[in-house]
């Protein structure tokens, strides 16, 4: 057993990706043509060798249990320990469900006595919305050298600033000053994946808890920086976030630059998703297919550009799909076509039809809907 | 617990006329049709016909294979009650002994299925791609009153001198059995699937064994036997795609049947799912510059040359300037720039080097044939291989 316990946080917070959470939330968004964006987080902790995590959940969390299902996936489902679920209950004191999410120290006191049944001794904090296939079991022995109180992975790439939090770094990569949505990025951008001891979690709580302070970020990060050996750890590899529309199309067409797959989906630390039980795909005849990611059980008999195929896409022949992102077993029919579209499970585009999106705002369609 | 039908999975077979192919593993374990193993065909069917307790007799290099089904996870056999249990060979109180044959296999493992007591076991083979509904075959054989049923198809009767050959009467009960008959009576070739009522089985299975020269086979032996004492056996009429991939050219053809509508070969069709152990590979990529048509394409292939009706199994890539037609390429097999695959099987994780050619187009020729690679060979760059010939891990060539 490895010496690391996982939490992730899964909460609603992203209105900006509109028809994408109609029916779920951020962490169930599918992504990368067989992946809901929960996998990365989920696959990152198993391939640490970590064994037991815990998701706890706050809003519209049906379609997440349904796709994590009890954890067998990332072989975390356990006789002890393994995957739990941690829904965040209304208790007698505290009234969450009805309430927005207000921060993670508040959640994390909602499921106390799971944390103090934490087997192991070191807690890794994280989102469960961020796409990233980061070697958590490097971020933990650098927290261990250190001896650092907290740990926090944060990077140079991504300088949006709008609820984001900014580290400055000395020399010996402590944290000289926490910026919290900050006019002009400074230093490095926080991914909000945190090490820290159980035994310092568990303190933190109990005082947040009693002072009624809620988040992580500001209470913690920054408020108690001053007494907190806090250190980043600097990550150079791909991380981003789907915030919007235009970031879920944007973060989804950069798969197809072969460097962002192989780094994304590395053999060597595999990304799991829930198995879809398809049969391998079927490109016809006088078919067109180029530069695109093509899950298993599509039906090709169209053509298919520089576009993203979920499992058991159809599209029929003379039919064009474009520049877009399909979902499962989405239908494009005879002579229709689509172009940056981004197209939820079941939806129909009826033979004949044309939609076409634009680069910059791309098409969402919800699911099952017929055109 | 006790259960209605069990199933007796018979997987030991070498497969030797796969030749390079099952080198290291028994021939069920072979992969078939991009992502999946033979094995998976009758896993899957058992699953979906509902029959959740099989046993599977191993005794050929079973590693590949017991790693393979594992729990039985996949095809949701793994229970508590029941469930896929592998049966190798085993030591007992008065000595081990191999599987001499079909029938002494399920003869040495009378134990296993006594202990589910089922009033009927369905007896299957690890060869043969077909999706087949058994409760249906079941149902027929307990209407009938038989106490065995024997799954049929109508073969070419030009070809029904190559399988063993039914008579039937009217009621479709069978009359004869004749094995390879030089001028066949009828052209129902049996498909080696079987459902008998157990204890009948077990009492010829016990006879069949105290038998000295007997093969201790159930097309040689236990089929005749029940028929020389006017058992009851009776036929059951499939008509759906059935393929016995037992040779190299039969395993090529079942590969490209995925191709052809016209085959009956449909595995995209969701009602009958085939389930296999899969890996976790991401969406298979096709390139800028990749041409791909008439193929099947499976997760973790990266393809960024040519692919032309052809089978291209997970996690298999095919480089720039490459091209791949009419060929299979199995589970992680790598085509380097500029080679060039023609009428082959490249085995699982092998490499064609750069500039390589392997196999040829069909030129009428009397040598011409498929090209077969075995797994984990790495073919030079600008080797050249022939068209009908066969080159193994330890790179040793030969004609097929």
């Amino acid at each position: 057993m490895n010496g690391l316990h996982g939490i992730i946080f899964s909460y609603e917070k992203e209105p900006g990706l509109r028809e994408l959470v109609e029916h779920r939330m951020p962490a169930s968004i599918p992504f990368g043509g067989r992946y809901r964006v929960i996998d990365f987080m989920l696959s990152n902790m198993h391939n640490a060798g970590i064994t037991d995590v815990g998701v706890v959940l706050h809003g519209n969390y049906q379609s997440l249990l349904d796709h994590v299902g009890n954890g067998k996936t990332w072989d975390m489902s356990r006789k002890y320990g393994g995957l739990r679920m941690l829904p965040l209950f209304a208790d007698s004191t505290r009234r969450y469900q009805s309430e927005e999410f207000r921060g993670k120290m508040e959640a994390l006191a909602g499921v106390r006595s799971y944390l103090e049944e934490i087997r192991q001794d070191y807690v890794v904090l994280a989102d469960s919305d961020i796409l990233i296939n980061i070697p958590l079991n490097k971020v933990y022995q650098e927290h261990l050298r250190s001896g650092a109180d907290i740990t926090c992975v944060c990077t140079e790439q991504y300088r949006e600033t709008e609820n984001a939090t900014f580290f400055v770094l000395d020399e010996e990569n402590r944290v000289a000053k926490t910026l919290c949505s900050p006019k002009k990025p400074e230093g490095y951008h926080c991914l909000e994946i945190y090490v820290l001891s159980k035994e310092l979690l568990l303190r933190l709580v109990d005082e947040c808890a009693a002072e009624e302070k809620y988040s992580f970020r500001s209470d913690v990060l920054n408020g108690m920086g001053s007494r907190l050996d806090i250190r980043g750890f600097v990550w150079d590899g791909i991380a981003a976030q789907l915030r919007t529309l235009k970031e879920y199309y944007d973060r989804s067409m950069d798969l197809l630059e072969a460097k962002t797959y192989r780094e994304l989906f590395a053999p060597e630390r595999p990304i799991y998703a829930k198995e879809d039980d398809e049969a391998p795909t079927y490109i016809a005849p006088d078919s067109r297919c180029i530069n695109s990611l093509i899950a298993d059980g599509c039906i090709i008999e169209g053509t298919v550009e520089n576009s993203i195929l979920f499992p058991g896409v159809t599209v029929e022949k003379g039919a064009a799909v474009k520049n877009s992102v399909i979902f499962k077993r989405a239908r494009v029919e005879e002579n229709a076509s689509v172009s940056y579209v981004i197209a939820d499970k079941y939806v129909r585009i009826r033979r004949g039809s044309t939609l076409t999106g634009h680069e910059s705002y791309p098409m969402a369609i919800s699911k099952n809907t017929v055109i | 617990m006790k259960k209605e039908c069990i199933a007796m999975l018979l997987a030991g077979g070498q497969g030797s006329r796969l030749y390079v192919l099952t080198e290291n593993m028994a021939k069920p374990a072979v992969p078939f049709g991009g992502k999946f193993r033979i094995i998976d065909f009758p896993l899957s069917n058992c699953t979906n016909a509902g029959i959740d307790t099989v046993g599977v007799l191993t005794q050929y290099r079973p590693l590949e294979l017991n790693s393979y089904i594992g729990s039985g996870q996949p095809w949701d056999l793994d229970r508590d009650d029941g469930g896929v249990h592998i049966l190798p060979p085993y030591q007992s109180a008065t000595g081990a002994s191999w599987y001499k044959g079909t029938a002494n296999a399920i003869y040495q493992n009378i134990g296993f299925v006594d202990m589910y007591d089922p009033e009927y076991v369905v007896v299957l083979s690890g060869d043969h791609i077909y999706k087949m509904d058994y409760a249906d075959m079941l149902a027929l054989h307990k209407r009938s009153g038989a106490v065995c049923t024997i799954s049929v198809m109508e073969v070419p009767w030009s070809e029904a001198s190559r399988f063993g050959i039914m008579s039937v009467d009217g009621e479709d009960n069978i009359t004869e059995f004749a094995e390879k008959p030089k001028e066949p009576k009828s052209n129902l070739a049996s498909m080696g699937i079987y459902v008998f009522t157990w204890s009948k089985l077990r009492e010829y299975l016990i006879a069949d064994e105290n038998d000295e020269k007997s093969d201790n086979d159930f097309g040689k032996n236990i089929i005749p036997t029940m028929l020389g004492k006017q058992e009851k056996m009776v036929a059951y009429r499939f008509a759906g795609y059935w393929k016995d991939v037992g040779t190299l050219d039969s395993l090529w053809d079942a590969n490209m049947d995925m191709l052809a509508t016209g085959s009956g070969l449909n595995l995209l069709e969701r009602e009958w799912p085939i389930y296999g152990r899969s890996t976790s590979a991401p969406p298979a990529f096709l390139g800028r510059d990749s041409h791909v048509e008439h193929s099947v394409v499976t997760r973790g292939c990266i393809v960024e040359g040519s692919a032309e009706n052809s089978v291209l199994s997970e996690s298999s890539t095919i480089e720039s300037g490459a091209s791949v037609e009419y060929s299979i390429l199995m589970p992680g097999a790598v085509v380097k720039k500029g080679a060039k695959v023609s009428y082959a099987i490249i085995g699982e994780d092998t490499v064609v080097g750069e500039n390589a050619v392997v196999g040829a187009m069909p030129d009428g020729s009397e040598g011409w044939g498929i090209t077969v690679v075995g797994p984990e060979t790495q073919v030079p760059a600008d080797y050249r291989l022939a068209a009908n010939h066969m080159l193994s891990k330890s790179m040793k060539e030969v004609a097929r």
